[in-house]
């Protein structure tokens, strides 16, 4: 099989499974047992056949495009080390993976469980296999998202949430950050590829980014391998099934930390900021946890203390800047695996068979489970570090380091042994207590049930993996010293050092710090046996601070209690306010380029005052204020006031030559007061009060900033249009109008033909706004029912036509006189003021007419109009007029002119424009229509309620 | 001419004639209407991706409406962002068709042409080429979004869309005044035209186009919901019935394609770069405080929306083609995975308080429903095996997207986002700030949506499996399926929107496209 | 005569934006209507040609430009009338319907103190 597929299926393979896990039934234990197992020995397989490859310290390589624009590869990436941590993962899978076979109850759905391991072990894969910091990342994240998921399994019980969530925070958390921090990385050192930034040690080290680029990267490592202060999520998450614990905290997730900081130590470290901030979280860590695991009452507990510790060691092992330093932290890497697998398990065991996890319920339990007994205490011997246990040569080599290290500050150097012998200790003690307390003593009381062994298969992954523990402890230099060499050398290539893997060095002083430790362990349990007996709930010699419940409330006040005070602080979901900043940004909008640039008024001087046309200007102006100043109490007036600027607005476009405008302003005048008489009666009547003196000042300061506002908007508009009045006109485009209106667009009326050939598209446009406003009108008030009390006042629907005050009966008179008026407007519109849109508002103001006339009732009986297939109709034929354009291979809306003479009208020009103007027609009093009827028809409804 | 010449009309003309249509169909008959829809929307992704391959060259194609040269007729210009632009548009519509033919469609009178005309309206923003029509069709999609806020009607509703209607009518207003300033100093409409002869303004006018593009971009700016023009946006997309929400994901993202191509073509990104990256960074904190402090899942999508809008207003005020390449893939991204999240969630909500169904709240509101608009009668529903499981996927691959982190493609666009700002030597501050709040904003979105899908889909008590149909979850899929192909092969749509990027750098392109070479 | 039109837009304006900011939906909807007046003329008197005749071109004849008005803004603005009266007409619906739902006419629904 060639190299590449190989990669690939390596890393493919427990996707593939996980997604064929995911689809077995939901009681297939067997079929999802064999499944996850068969994909976690191929992998173990394919890892290797290429062991000849690895021995030979080659690096198998493929790269794939991915996102060649921005220079970044998928590639997967085999190298010694990245091989050791493969057989790691997917040997300690296999195993748990058996032992989850029965460990898992017939009622958990597994395949959850199996998909997710499977996608999990990917993951794990994909980072150590990544070829490139980014698509290291990528699976990091990867693993965070799939240890969330399997360790809220048991999702029922609220600790596994709790547990789960935090794990996702505070691991994606810092997954984040060491994006950054591989960003930083690559930047400095040119590329993402590994193999280049692990040649670029130096130019890192050296580069002004590089404690920045460090921090990230380490804030990404250590919350992952849990070392202080991020340590308290991983107790927590023992509220996983067994197995995931088993797997997360041994070979898997909290590996992934101190993988990654061998993985870049030729980059990283050799600083003395590396030593401070890697040597210093692992050093405290390293204590704390063999501290606090002498006093847990909970099995798992202790064991994930106890992980916590020997997470730091290797954390340690690896700041204190020495070859031999991370000799000692691979090789203890993969005794821990070992050991604390087995350990899990066997806890798991006991759980499983007593029902309970806590070390004060048990005891004595040797008589029950004489082989796990058995395997428990080898494999907790080799935790603490007892002579022929792989454990002890790891510790060993830890004691040497420690002895021998040279840091920024001697204080600490000389420390360390003392520290380091400490901690063997404490690992002692909770080791003894792991084993006496549980298997010694009197026969258990009160369990559950009686425990017996578990099944053959269920154990023989403890079996295996206390055999490793005891084969490397005795011979390591046949068994783990391949390895352990291959691994090495590849990661530290010229700088790997020579170091002896043999159990006897002779009576050295490492040898007798770990005869210390054993005996001080040993008093140290003996010591506080009786408090342990106790069983308190609380750690001596430590203020009781609680790391979780700190996370917790953090959590909650800053992601909850302050994001809630600070979107109320910096939003709003009131419509005045956000009103106000609107206003204001378009004030600022328009004064900062001519505060920026200066703005002087144009060259021009101003044309004749026209009298006449300057007092309308000036009651317009009276009006618009008068219309503000009574809007709150007297509607009607205000409608009336408003109405009025109205008027004069368009009597402005009667003399400023736009006789068009002046047209379609009238009758959207019209129809726009008739909608808003119409509507105005379904609002609260409103009774004028006088401000009390206390409310009057309250409101003071607001009506102050509002009138302030809008008079600086009203001035900055007025200046704006003053200052472009006063230039000359650009030239400007209109010209091509003008001289191509007749010519090629077949009218006089150039406005018109604008409006419906040169920017018929915009006219298309406008007319389709209309017919959605207007449906979504008809489906706002098709079942709307108004409010009983606004029925009330006023009575009747027919008085808003007693304030039209229109005879009933000139009203009728003028629908058909109003008809051909419409026609007139439409057909004439191509060459003088009119046109579709004017004509249809005629129309439908017609028929609304007929409404107020007759009421409701007399009216739809009457007249039956189907507006929507009006507006239906209007706008197809619009479009089909357009799309004619097409049979003759012109461009949409491309406009043709036939000229024919009439009868009546006389010589006309039939432009196909006029089709277009047509199709507006229909579709304006289709909308309008209809608008103004559903409104209309409120006044037959009867209130719901 | 060909017919290929006249594809870039047909994204215009396609949804008005379906619209228009089903305007003169009886109301009743919605299978028909269904059929038609679900046809013009085919139709319409066919033309899109024709249009995309047509596009995808050095020269745009244009088209010019009425057969009226530039600069005096509308053209159309159908260069690479407009084309992706349309096809996004066409994706989230079919998406929101699909979704809603479960029974959101039956909710309210013509909610397909509601829909079609929303669409033209997108697509007749993104591919003209005319400062004026833009205001056109930005106000066809506006109200045709107006409709379709309101859809379902109810009091939540009636209320969040009187203020989305009011701050938009403002909007529009402000539109126009920017509009008319400009043609008063420059002369002319044409945007093409308008890149040519802004740059030869007398210093003495130059304050005048200057204030008209402000106040225009201030129009923009609340469509894209920039602090503190956005307060509108969570409240109004969480009360929009699902369909509506989704295709609301792009709404937004129109105010930005405004901006982006307007700034750069008329001003070349210079001035007004501070204006959008702290208002970008601004819109990016405010979102992602309000992610943190939702309860509701509807307002957490709608701020998610904000987050995605201030980080690509900040990206593009670098004005680099490699940074707004990424803030492109980001958008697209972005805007699939927000609208899917917006699907998703009326289907979660549906399994957590059950009966509490929108269309009751219809009822309520317009008294009797009559047989037509009755609440689908929920035993019809084909229940999928494992739905619950389904959803909380689909919940996962939104929550990641959403957050950018992977495998979805929010993390390669926030990669190549941050590479392109971190590149130059120093970094600048700015570039720090970017990355800073993007890490916290991922951060935020991981918390809030852990804690939403932890709420919903472990702590439930009492787990009542909702019922969706299948033709509900497919277009989530669907859109789900599609950001998983852009992470595993983001090469060909990343190198696309690259040279698409690289276009609106250099305008000049786009000129000579529209008026020829001078 | 052009500082007086200015004025006039300015006074119709600042009208307009007062009531906007006012917490009553219908003083929000008069203010909108003279806010698109105000802002009608506007686009209007961009086009400003002193004494300009209407555009009405006469058949064949040659057009010197400068003796009538800017065409293209009338047209604009005969768009922007009838955009902005279809979106008034829209929003008095919504505001009725609002005030059928909510029973109260403030702009939010609610009654500030409520």
């Amino acid at each position: 099989m060639s190299n590449e597929a190989l990669l690939i299926a390596m890393l493919g393979l427990p996707f593939a499974g996980s997604v064929a896990a995911a689809l077995f039934p939901a009681n297939a234990r067997n079929r999802e047992a064999w499944l996850a197992g068969a994909v976690a020995l191929a992998v173990q397989g394919l890892a290797w056949w290429v062991y000849p490859e690895m021995a030979h310290a080659q690096v198998l390589r493929l790269d794939l495009a991915w996102l060649p624009a921005l220079g970044l590869n998928f590639t997967i990436r085999l190298d010694g080390f990245a091989w050791m941590f493969a057989i790691l993962v997917s040997g300690i899978g296999f195993l748990v993976v058996l032992y989850a076979r029965y460990y898992m109850s017939p009622a958990d759905p597994v395949p959850r469980f199996f998909a997710f391991f499977l996608a999990f072990m990917g993951s794990m894969l994909g980072v150590v296999l990544s070829g490139n910091l980014i698509q290291l990342v990528f699976f990091w994240e990867l693993t965070s998202l799939f240890s969330f998921l399997l360790i809220g399994y048991w999702h029922h019980n609220a600790a596994a949430r709790d547990g789960a969530r935090m794990a996702l925070i505070v691991t994606s958390a810092g997954g984040l950050c060491l994006f950054a921090g591989a960003l930083l990385l690559g930047r400095i050192a040119g590329s993402y590829d590994l193999d280049v930034v692990l040649r670029s040690g130096d130019a890192v080290r050296s580069h002004a980014l590089y404690l920045p680029a460090l921090l990230l990267v380490l804030a990404g490592t250590l919350t992952k391998s849990a070392q202080f202060p991020f340590h308290f999520w991983l107790p927590q998450a023992m509220a996983a099934p067994t197995p995931v614990s088993a797997y997360l905290h041994s070979a898997a997730m909290v590996k992934l930390g101190v993988f990654l900081m061998a993985r870049l130590w030729p980059v990283l470290a050799g600083t003395d900021a590396w030593m401070w901030t890697v040597g210093m979280a692992g050093l405290v860590t390293l204590v704390l946890g063999a501290y606090l695991a002498i006093f847990q009452h909970d099995l798992k507990g202790l064991l994930a203390y106890s992980t916590v510790s020997h997470l730091g060691l290797i954390t340690v092992l690896l700041g204190l800047n020495t070859p031999l330093g991370v000799v000692a932290a691979v090789f203890h890497t993969l005794n821990h695996a070992t050991f604390k697998a087995s350990l899990f398990m066997a806890a798991g065991i006991i759980d499983h068979e007593t029902g309970t996890r806590d070390i004060r319920r048990l005891s004595g339990l040797y008589r029950y489970l004489p082989v796990t007994a058995t395997l428990a205490m080898v494999a907790a011997a080799a935790m603490a570090g007892v002579p022929l246990l792989n454990g002890f040569l790891s510790k060993e080599m830890f004691f040497a380091e420690a002895l021998e290290a040279e840091g920024p500050v001697r204080a600490i150097d000389r420390a360390l042994p003392f520290i380091a012998t400490a901690w063997g200790m404490f690992s002692v003690a909770y080791s003894v207590r792991f084993i006496h307390g549980v298997f010694f003593g009197p026969p258990p009381a009160g369990l559950p049930r009686i425990p017996q062994e578990p099944p053959r298969w269920m154990r023989f992954p403890i079996e295996f993996l206390v055999l490793a523990c005891l084969a490397v402890g005795a011979f390591p230099a046949l068994t783990i010293g391949p390895f352990l060499d291959i691994g090495v050398r590849s990661l530290l290539g010229a700088q790997a050092p020579a170091y002896s893997l043999a159990v006897w060095h002779g009576f050295t002083t490492p040898f007798v710090m770990s005869l210390l430790a054993l005996a001080g362990g040993a008093a140290l349990y003996a010591l506080l046996f009786r408090y342990l007996a106790r069983g308190e709930e609380r750690t001596p010699l430590l203020p009781k601070i609680d790391a979780r419940l700190i996370f917790d409330r953090i959590l909650v006040v800053v992601s909850w209690r302050w994001a809630r005070s600070v979107e109320t602080l910096f939003g709003t979901r009131r419509l005045q306010p956000q009103l106000r900043w609107l206003v204001l940004a378009a004030l600022v909008a328009g004064v900062v380029p001519v505060w920026r640039r200066g703005l002087d008024p144009g060259p021009l001087p101003w044309s004749s005052i026209d009298p006449g046309l300057a007092a309308a200007w000036a009651i317009g102006a009276v009006c618009a204020l008068g219309a503000a100043w009574q809007a709150k109490f007297h509607r009607f007036a205000a409608l009336m006031l408003a109405g009025g600027a109205g008027l004069v607005v368009c009597l402005t476009f009667m003399r400023m030559a736009a006789p068009d405008l002046a047209l379609t302003q009238l009758l959207v005048e019209i129809v726009t007061t008739v909608l808003l008489l119409l509507g105005l009666r379904w609002l609260p009547k409103r009774i004028p009060f006088a401000w009390t003196s206390a409310g009057a000042r309250a409101a003071l300061p607001r009506r102050l900033r509002d009138l302030a506002l809008a008079g600086s908007c009203g001035l900055g508009v007025a200046a704006l249009a003053y200052a472009v009045m006063t230039r000359p006109l650009p030239e400007t485009i209109s010209s091509y109008f003008m001289e191509n209106a007749w010519s090629r667009g077949g009218g006089t009326n150039v406005v018109n033909v604008i409006i419906v050939d040169f920017r018929g598209f915009d006219t298309l446009g406008e007319i389709s706004v209309l017919a959605v406003v207007s449906i979504a009108v008809y489906a706002l008030l098709r079942r709307f029912r108004p409010a009983r009390e606004s029925l009330e006042t006023p009575p009747r629907p027919q008085d808003a036509d007693d304030d039209l005050l229109v005879p009933a009966v000139i009203m009728r008179l003028m629908f058909p006189m109003a008809g051909m008026l419409a026609g007139y407007l439409l057909l004439r519109g191509h060459n003088l003021p009119g046109g579709g849109f004017a004509a249809g508002l005629v129309l439908a103001l017609a028929v609304i007419l007929q409404y107020m006339a007759g009421g409701t009732r007399w009216a739809e009986e009457r007249l039956a109009i189907r507006p929507s297939r009006w507006m239906g109709a209007g706008l197809l034929l619009a479009g089909a007029t357009g799309a004619g354009a097409w049979a003759f291979a012109h461009p949409f809306l491309t406009s043709h002119t036939a000229h024919l003479h009439l009868p009546v009208l006389g010589e006309l020009h039939l432009p196909s424009a006029l089709l277009f103007d047509l199709g507006i027609f229909s579709l304006v009093v289709g909308a309008t229509g209809l608008i103004l009827i559903v409104l209309a028809h409120q006044s037959v409804r009867h209130p719901w309620n | 001419m060909s017919w290929s010449e006249h594809l870039p009309i047909v994204p215009v003309v396609l949804p008005l004639a379906a619209g228009a249509l089903m305007l003169v169909l009886d109301e009743r008959r919605s299978t028909l209407k269904a059929a038609i829809s679900i046809a013009t929307l085919l139709l319409l992704l066919v033309a899109a991706l024709a249009l995309l391959r047509l596009a995808d060259n050095p020269v745009a194609p244009v088209y010019a409406l009425g057969d009226w040269p530039a600069p005096f007729g509308i053209v159309l210009v159908a260069d690479r962002l407009a084309a992706a632009m349309v096809l996004l548009a066409a994706v989230l519509g079919l998406a929101a068709m699909v979704f809603s033919l479960a029974r959101w469609h039956r909710a309210g009178p013509r909610f397909h042409s509601l829909l079609q005309f929303l669409l033209m309206g997108l697509n007749g923003a993104f591919l003209t080429g005319d400062l004026f029509n833009l205001f056109v069709f930005f106000e066809l999609l506006l109200a045709a979004s107006y409709g379709l806020a309101l859809h379902g009607s109810g009091t939540g509703r009636v209320r969040s869309s009187l203020h989305y209607i009011v701050i938009n009518l403002g909007a529009s207003l402000l539109f126009l005044i920017g509009v008319s300033l400009i043609y008063g100093v420059a002369g002319t409409l044409n945007l093409a035209h308008l890149a040519q002869r802004i740059p030869q303004i007398a210093a003495a006018d130059r304050a005048l186009v200057e204030a008209g593009a402000a106040v225009l971009f201030i129009a923009f700016l609340v469509k894209a919901g920039m602090w503190p023009l956005g307060f509108w946006l969570p409240s109004t997309y969480a009360a929009a019935s699902a369909p509506a929400g989704a295709l609301f994901a792009i709404l937004s993202k129109v105010g930005f394609y405004a901006v982006l191509r307007i700034w750069l073509l008329l001003f070349g990104g210079g001035v007004g770069s501070e204006l959008l990256f702290y208002g970008g960074m601004a819109t990016l904190a405010f979102g992602m405080i309000g992610m943190l402090a939702s309860q509701e899942l509807g307002r957490l999508a709608g701020y998610s929306l904000l987050v995605s809008s201030g980080t690509l207003l900040a990206a593009i005020s670098r004005s680099d083609g490699a940074v707004t390449a990424a803030a492109l893939f980001y958008l697209v991204a972005s805007t699939l995975g927000i609208a899917a999240l917006f699907l998703l969630i009326e289907l979660v909500q549906r399994s957590r308080e059950p009966g509490a169904d929108v269309l009751a709240v219809t009822a309520e509101a317009f008294g009797l429903a009559d047989a037509e608009e009755e609440q689908p009668e929920e035993q019809s529903g084909t229940e999928i095996p494992a739905v619950m499981a389904l959803l909380g996927l689909s919940f996962v691959c939104c929550a990641l997207l959403v957050a950018g982190l992977p495998p979805l493609p929010g993390f390669l666009a926030k990669f190549g986002l941050l590479a392109a700002v971190l590149a130059p030597e120093p970094i600048p501050a700015r570039a720090w700030a970017l990355l800073a709040l993007l890490t916290l904003a991922g951060l935020a979105a991981v918390i809030a949506m852990g804690r939403a899908g932890v709420r919903i889909f472990w702590a439930a008590e009492e787990r009542s499996v909702p019922r969706v149909r299948l033709i509900e979850i497919t277009p989530i899929a669907g859109l789900l399926a599609l950001c998983f192909a852009l992470a595993v092969a983001p090469g060909p749509a990343m190198r696309y929107l690259h040279d698409a990027a690289l276009a609106l750098h250099a305008p000049h392109g786009y000129i000579e496209s529209v008026l020829g070479r001078p | 005569m052009e500082l007086i039109v200015a004025l006039l837009i300015g006074t119709l304006a600042g009208s307009g934006v007062w009531l906007l900011l006012r917490p009553r939906t219908f003083q929000v909807i008069v203010g909108l209507s003279l806010l698109s007046y105000a802002v009608n003329l506007f686009i209007f008197v961009m086009g400003w040609v002193r004494g300009g005749r209407p555009p009405f071109v006469e058949p064949g004849a040659v057009v010197d430009f400068a003796r009538f008005a800017d065409p293209l803004p009338q047209a604009l603005v005969l768009t922007a009338i009838v955009i902005s009266f279809a979106t008034t007409a829209l929003l008095l619906v919504v505001l009725v319907v609002a005030r059928g739902l909510t029973g109260t006419d403030h702009v939010d629904g609610q009654e500030p103190d409520a």
